[in-house]
């Protein structure tokens, strides 16, 4: 009975789904149509460059003391370079194999390179090559001068501009030509051998990967990302329908009063998300896999890659058919968790979004190399199919791994659909019939005025501003360091601004802009400084454990310390003070704590705030003070004393990171990588006491506070 | 028979920041309708009609309380042997649009465990009755207002139920459509089946309801039939008895008065 009943109400939601146009499309265009569009147009675009690069034209200009040597030099550059180019356009009309096959490694540069027009302006016409180069008048300027009996030569570009790299890409290979030239002259002069000379050894890398290696290997690392977002979107849609969408048609009421339990009626919905998850991640692979399957015969009409079998492959695509199968089940049973709480499309599309950042995150680790499939990692949901799929790919084959990639998958979207289940016995959420929570689209004039934002207008506006981060303000940092930090903070800044404008929000409500007394800025003070102290034994402990990610942690920061020093306190200080806490300590915080327990308002802002920090490593040390950050807010009942905290705890790196030498002077700490275990000691208990006194100062100032009310 | 023996229902309700209160939106209610018998619930907004019914038909567990349906000599109060004899409609029981009324009335026959022959029968039936053999094949979004209204009621009747609750069945329909449903529960009537529904018409109720029950802040404030009623009270009309037994158990307090504020509150907004 019971598994008729599940038939009927899979066929019923499957009707239903499909009937929709809006997943119909999802499901079929976008595989379908759009992918290949987006690779016509790619490859469009491609074809459009190249021949944009080949009719490139670059302007250098050589000012050198060497008789006109690198002059003539690049002269005959240029004009071997488009012979070589004449000469190749012939040969592929006749043989495309052979030009490959019996030039070794610099046809390779040479076909890809592209043939192009060197312009020598003349040096005279040139006042200041620096304005010359950043007007963008001439490419490269070459200078050469005398200096110990050589010619020491310059090249001068501006490696923000293509053109400009690429002609002093040129102009290097001319002088290492030239070397080469003056080097065989001098031997030559010499009466010595020049082969013996110049190649006393014959050496040559030798590749034993077979074909199939490489091609898995290049697939290992795109596929499972691509497999993980084509089964998000796959299973969004009706995940969506089946839960949010039919709160918002009405027709939840009607299957309530059904002979059907909820169970029934829960794993019914879960099998159509998954199975429609399941094809349209199917229709997305085919579609990939013709693409990829064209572009690699493209490719081998050109280059010769070898033969590759296919049927070595079998294992590993059965593994991921597999893995497939069971993510499906992981995903769709989370998705369809988090639309159920949603009354309608619109507000379920907002809860989707941060699940969609957190799964595009960390789905993103099988680009990263060098991750192995540990236990561990095997129990976190996503990166482990993701690794698992990259290693099958690679023909690394641990039965052991793909047993608790898969079984851990299921386990989980068994808990999801228990949770699920647990949300369709609660009537407080299926009967609630208040407003949908987010009103940054409602219309502005029907918005009433006063209050802190809604939760769901955080989050959503918090999952836009981490975008903007990620992709803007990555850009505006390598382009224009220190002052792309600074335009980083305003997107921080103005984002949830706009927010509590449109929203017609309380402004002093919602960022805590209230007067404390001065005792609270002390107590603060005093836990930033306490604070420092335990994160210098925190990060010491996490350098121990994680060797190698904190080195990366500090090479990125050495490039912003480069910068003027005042630049870089206000950019690094007094900045973030302001930015971080406006959105952590004011918007964040005051929204959750209207609506949640202040306990939980406070752990999800520091957690927040820890992952805002994008690294792993980090994310102990800057939880921990985003904590510490919300706890004094709160206690404070301001945002002030945070913002002084804040820069505190900023400062101490600036002036760290400037004045090393100084600091070691003074506080020898400060400069150590390793801690001995009794100074690790000291300084927790130092931190810890510093923590407490703060804390009681802030306590007792409260309390002060409360005595005068009553 | 469908009884209710001393429903309550708590919710809890959020106030500003971390309160929380509780109130019973119904508050220890017993109720009985028999076979052949209309009973009516009259009640303000937010007397706490829709959730007492909604607890009958087992959409919602009762806070305390029980709700049992007799058929013959049988006792029912599993969860969902009782839907299976009770045919519940309200404005929130939408039907799917996607569907078809026939696809829609035969998946219910399986969920109701019906043969899917006896289904076919019954669906000819029902369509004849409520003459949907025009519209019977078209998806549902498509139909006009009446005739969906009758594709719902067609829903409620795929399995033949002995208990029939509507909630506000007839709430924003035109005469023509609601002179439908009223037919179509006198009808049922006739038939012996047993029908419990809630409306705001006085008119209506008057005229159609065998007895009436008042509730009001979840507590019944007077029960009877019409005439009963009209003896218990000294009053004429039906509106007036209303009125008068609210009065008496504390008028429309708190709730209607909030509502006015928020009424007067969503005019100034516009403005």
């Amino acid at each position: 009975m019971s598994t008729r009943i599940i038939q009927t109400l899979v066929k019923k939601e499957m009707l239903d789904v499909f009937r929709d146009k809006k997943t119909v499309i999802m499901m079929l265009v976008v595989p379908i149509i759009l992918y290949p569009l987006i690779f016509i147009g790619v490859m469009q675009l491609m074809a459009f460059v190249s021949s944009s690069m080949k009719e490139q034209n670059y302007r250098i200009v050589v000012e050198a003391e060497d008789e006109g040597r690198f002059l003539h030099k690049l002269e005959e550059f240029q004009k071997d370079r488009a012979e070589s180019a004449g000469a190749e356009n012939q040969a592929a009309d006749e043989t495309v194999r052979e030009t490959t096959a019996d030039t070794d490694g610099e046809t390779d540069e040479e076909a890809s390179g592209q043939s192009y027009e060197i312009t020598i302006v003349d040096a005279g016409s040139i006042t200041d090559y620096k304005e010359a180069l950043n007007e963008e008048e001439i490419d490269v300027y070459v200078s050469g001068r005398m200096k110990d009996g050589k010619v020491q030569y310059e090249a001068y570009y501006l490696s923000s501009v293509e053109n400009s790299s690429y002609a002093a890409g040129i102009v290097m290979d001319a002088l290492d030509e030239l070397k080469e030239d003056m080097t065989k002259q001098i031997i030559t002069e010499q009466g010595m051998d020049i082969q013996a000379i110049l190649e006393p050894i014959v050496y040559e890398r030798q590749d034993i990967a077979s074909s199939e290696q490489s091609i898995g290997n290049i697939i290992g690392s795109i596929l499972p990302f691509m497999l993980v977002i084509s089964l998000l979107m796959g299973t969004m849609y009706p995940a969506i329908d089946t839960t949010a969408g039919e709160r918002e048609r009405g027709t939840l009421e009607t299957i309530l009063t059904l002979p059907v339990t909820n169970r029934q009626l829960i794993i019914s919905k879960f099998i159509t998300v998954a199975v429609i998850g399941m094809v349209s991640a199917f229709l997305n692979i085919l579609s990939m896999g013709v693409i990829t399957l064209y572009m690699y015969k493209m490719l081998d009409m050109q280059t010769d890659m070898g033969s590759f079998d296919l049927a070595k492959f079998i294992p590993a695509i059965l593994v991921c058919i597999l893995a497939v199968f069971a993510f499906s089940l992981f995903i769709s049973a989370v998705t369809m968790c988090v639309t159920s709480f949603a009354k309608s499309y619109k507000e379920a599309n907002n809860y989707i979004t941060p699940l969609m950042l957190i799964v595009m995150f960390v789905g993103y680790i099988g680009f990263i190399p060098n991750i192995e499939l540990t236990q561990t990692i095997a129990m976190i949901p996503v990166a482990n199919i993701c690794l698992l799929i990259k290693n099958m790919m690679a023909f690394k084959i641990d039965y052991g791994a793909i047993a608790v990639v898969l079984s851990s998958n299921v386990a989980y979207a068994v808990i999801a659909i228990l949770f699920l289940s647990k949300i369709y016995d609660s009537e407080a959420i299926l009967f609630a019939d208040g407003k949908a929570g987010l009103q940054l689209f409602e219309r502005r004039s029907n918005l009433k005025k006063g209050g802190v934002p809604t939760v769901s207008d955080v989050w959503f506006v918090v999952a836009v501003t981490i975008l903007l981060m990620l992709y803007v303000g990555s850009l505006l940092q390598i382009r224009f360091g220190l002052a792309g930090a600074f335009g980083t903070q305003m997107i921080l800044l103005l984002v949830p601004l706009f927010l509590v404008v449109y929203t017609k929000r309380d402004i002093r409500q919602t960022y805590g802009f209230a007067r404390t007394k001065a005792v609270n800025f002390l107590g603060g003070a005093l836990i930033s400084v306490g604070m420092v102290l335990l994160n210098l034994v925190i990060t010491a402990a996490l350098m121990k454990l994680f060797p190698q990610s904190t080195e990366n942690m500090e090479t990125v920061f050495s490039e912003l310390f480069e910068s003027n020093v005042v630049a870089a306190f206000v950019v690094i200080a007094v900045t973030p003070a302001v930015c971080e806490e406006m959105l952590f300590r004011g918007v964040i915080m005051h929204s959750m704590k209207a609506k949640y327990r202040v306990s939980s308002a406070i752990a999800i802002t520091a957690v927040l705030f820890g992952l805002y920090h994008m690294s792993l490593v980090k994310f102990i040390p800057t939880g921990l003070i985003g904590l510490l950050l919300c706890l004094v807010a709160w206690k404070a009942d301001s945002i002030y004393p945070a913002m002084l905290m804040h820069f505190i705890n900023n400062a101490i790196s600036v002036i760290v990171s400037y004045y090393p030498e100084q600091v070691e002077k003074v506080l020898p700490v400060f400069a150590k990588t390793t801690l001995s275990v009794s100074d690790a000691l000291c300084l927790s208990g130092a931190g810890l006491v510093l923590v407490g006194i703060g804390w009681a100062v802030l306590v007792k100032a409260r309390k002060a506070d409360k005595a005068v009310i009553s | 028979m469908i009884t209710a023996d001393n429903l309550v229902k708590t919710f809890i309700r959020n106030e500003k920041k971390n309160k929380k209160s509780e109130f019973n939106a119904v508050d220890g209610i017993s109720l009985s309708v028999r076979e052949g018998e209309i009973v009516g619930i009259l009640g303000p907004n937010g007397a706490g009609k829709t959730t007492l019914l909604r607890m009958m038909s087992k959409l919602m567990k009762p806070t305390s309380g029980m709700v049992s349906v007799r058929i013959g000599e049988e006792e029912l109060t599993d969860e969902i042997e009782v839907k299976r004899h009770i045919g519940y409609l309200s404005n929130n029981t939408k039907l799917y649009g996607r569907l078809s009324t026939r696809e829609l009335l035969q998946m219910l026959g399986v969920l109701y465990g019906i043969a899917e022959e006896d289904t076919k029968h019954r669906i000819d039936e029902i369509s004849e009755v409520l003459s949907m053999e025009s519209f019977l094949d078209n998806r549902i979004e498509k139909l006009s207002t009446g005739q969906t209204q009758r594709a719902s009621i067609a829903r409620c009747l795929v399995h033949d139920p002995q208990v029939y609750i509507f909630d506000e069945p007839t709430l924003g329909l035109d005469i023509i459509s609601s002179a439908a449903i009223v037919d179509f529960m006198k009808g049922e009537r006739e038939k012996g089946k047993t029908v419990l529904y809630s409306t705001h018409y006085m008119e209506e109720a008057e005229y159609l309801c065998d007895r009436i029950i008042m509730i009001h802040q979840g507590r019944i404030i007077g029960e009877g039939t019409p005439a009963e009623l009209r003896v218990q009270t000294g009053r004429d009309s039906l509106r007036d008895i209303f009125a008068g037994l609210i009065d008496e158990n504390g008028g429309l307090e708190s709730d209607m008065r909030d509502l006015g504020k928020e009424e007067a509150g969503k005019r100034r907004v516009r403005r």
